[in-house]
């Protein structure tokens, strides 16, 4: 069994499909491809960090607390969301489907690796610009991919503009990581 | 002809490659720099970088997920 496998690994084909990373085109294709599906199975455009905002509202029914009364929960639709719970929710699904596919590309591909953590800092650094981003994603209504990536398909301007500014924010992102966090 | 290793485990994008320009910088013509990484998406762009700058490198997958990039510094 063991053989097959070793041999499987080795096959120019397998690798080819598996292991050596995709080019930027292809990659850039396929996304698009995917995404006409995405949209046309769930009737949303591509997204994910509303996904995670609602996720982040059922932890927090979890433990007891309530977000009927927040502002960005109260429109009919998110309540209506929040309602159908995490296993009826299509973003939820794809967000999933995200982790699982990101984990079965890389165990095709024989690069399944649990990283160390290296510092302290590494550690502050990961919490506050994960902090960042969820929070600016919100603020925007979208990250890179539901306010950059699918704002730019659906024709939009706003995707462009948040383009300039994610590029800005990277910008002396970098600076700061250099200094600070490096 | 000095060989010189930069450890990058654990590391995200980008700081790997921000951390091998840096320390490449230092080095003289000729030495060999060994960047152990095991952030994928550092196994495409250190090379990339390092291909453009004129420098010869090779990758060696050392394990699951761990790779070395071996740069010969050539200018």
């Amino acid at each position: 069994m063991k053989a097959f496998f070793d041999k499987l690994g080795k096959n120019e084909t397998y690798v080819k499909i598996f292991k050596t990373p995709f080019t930027y085109l292809t990659g850039a294709i396929l996304l698009s491809i995917f995404q006409v599906v995405s949209l046309g199975v769930t009737g949303d455009p591509w997204g994910v960090s509303g996904t995670f905002a609602n996720w982040g509202a059922w932890l927090y029914r979890l433990v007891g607390g309530s977000v009927d009364r927040w502002y960005y929960f109260s429109s009919a639709g998110a309540q209506a969301v929040l309602d159908r719970g995490f296993l009826n929710d299509p973003g939820t699904m794809r967000n999933l489907g995200i982790i699982f596919g990101a984990l079965a590309a890389v165990l095709l591909a024989s690069q399944f690796k649990i990283k160390k953590i290296k510092s302290k800092k590494q550690i502050v650094a990961a919490v506050l610009g994960g902090f960042l981003m969820g929070y600016g994603a919100r603020l925007a209504y979208g990250c890179n991919i539901g306010a950059l990536y699918s704002a730019i398909a659906s024709l939009s301007l706003s995707g462009w503009a948040f383009a300039v500014f994610l590029f800005i924010g990277s910008f002396f992102g970098s600076k700061l990581l250099r200094k600070f966090f490096m | 002809m000095a060989e010189f290793t930069l450890d990058c485990l654990g590391e995200a994008c980008p700081v790997p490659l921000m951390k091998t320009e840096k320390k490449l910088e230092g080095l003289a013509v000729g030495d060999i720099l060994i960047v152990s990484i095991d952030h994928s998406c550092a196994m495409k762009n250190i090379p990339e970088w390092a291909r453009k700058q004129g420098h010869n490198v090779e990758i060696d997958e050392v394990d699951d997920g761990e790779w070395e990039v071996v740069i010969e510094k050539t200018k």
